[in-house]
């Protein structure tokens, strides 16, 4: 009984990631990440176009997660919601100011401790293998694993292999890194957009909302 | 078997399969609306109404009529007196289970 209970609670849980909307907003912002990093390779050392590109990380990532918050509750008022229903979710422990410190002083220190193993072994090839790896445990345990959604599986795998083969080129930071951010968010994208449409296709809009 | 009685104090309202199913649904979520509730139980439009209707007069939902964007919503949460009541049965039940095993 109480595991049928817990069943009703993960289904609940699953429905966030039923429409795939969130991989197809979150996979753009990977992209636009992935096209920073080869942009700033590609634009010659000291003119404006790298310096000004180099100053905007911050307003990339804090307004692309603006963004991409918006857009998705935007796209699911329109395509999800009319269809199977709207849910408010509780915000758990990962919303609690604490935790976000906590979560950003984690960012800090790891990315100071890469920036220093780097300097001192003289080489950054090992980085896409690195995020490649963090990107597959999230999607693997945060996603896949937690909320039980199998093709997170596929995408964090994915993630690994890709972040490692890319560690084995030559190719300049910039470009490995823009090419593992790119392709990982062209592949979120690809996977929110399968789901997208088998969702669209399973679940008619019947111009009925129910909610009367 | 003085342990086991404690059975027979399972709040009834929530013991019917579908209100349990329901407020099994809302105690996971701040708030689902009609059109979730329908889907995720199988439930007729008359037969959720219904069943909503008694956990409203319970006090144990609060049901709200409003608006995402455009778009309409008859929104369903817990009250403090409903979660209280689905925790209580969750625990008495794991009793009972922890009891018979």
């Amino acid at each position: 009984m109480q595991n049928n209970l817990s069943q009703v609670e993960q289904r609940v849980k699953q429905y966030w990631f039923k429409d795939g909307l969130g991989e197809l907003a979150g996979g753009g912002m990977i992209l636009l990440v992935g096209v920073y990093f080869a942009g700033q390779e590609w634009l010659t050392e000291g003119s404006i176009g790298r310096t000004l590109l180099q100053s905007s990380l911050a307003l990339l990532l804090v307004g692309g997660a603006v963004a991409t918050r918006w857009l998705v509750n935007v796209m699911k008022t329109r395509l999800t919601y009319p269809r199977t229903g709207y849910v408010e979710y509780q915000p758990g422990v990962k919303n609690t100011p604490s935790r976000r410190i906590f979560t950003a002083g984690i960012a800090i220190s790891v990315s100071a401790l890469l920036v220093f193993f780097g300097r001192f072994s003289g080489s950054f090839n090992w980085l896409p293998g690195f995020t490649g790896l963090v990107f597959g445990a999230a999607f693997i345990l945060l996603r896949a694993r937690s909320n039980g959604i199998g093709r997170f599986y596929v995408l964090g795998t994915f993630c690994v292999i890709w972040g490692v083969a890319l560690s084995f080129t030559n190719l300049p930071m910039g470009y490995s890194l823009g090419l593992f951010y790119g392709v990982t968010g062209i592949a979120s994208m690809l996977s929110g957009g399968i789901t997208l449409l088998r969702y669209l296709r399973d679940n008619p809009f019947s111009g009925e909302t129910g909610n009367g | 078997m003085d342990d086991l009685r404690g059975v027979t104090d399972l709040d009834r309202l929530i013991h019917e399969p579908a209100r349990l199913l329901i407020a099994t649904i809302l105690a996971s979520v701040v708030s689902a609306d009609f059109l979730y509730l329908q889907r995720e139980t199988g439930l007729t439009k008359g037969n959720l109404s219904a069943h909503l209707s008694k956990l409203e007069d319970a006090g144990y939902v609060k049901i709200e009529k409003t608006f995402k964007g455009k778009l309409p919503l008859t929104v369903c949460k817990l009250t403090p007196t409903g979660k209280k009541a689905v925790t209580r049965y969750r625990q008495q039940l794991q009793d009972f289970m922890n009891k018979t095993a």
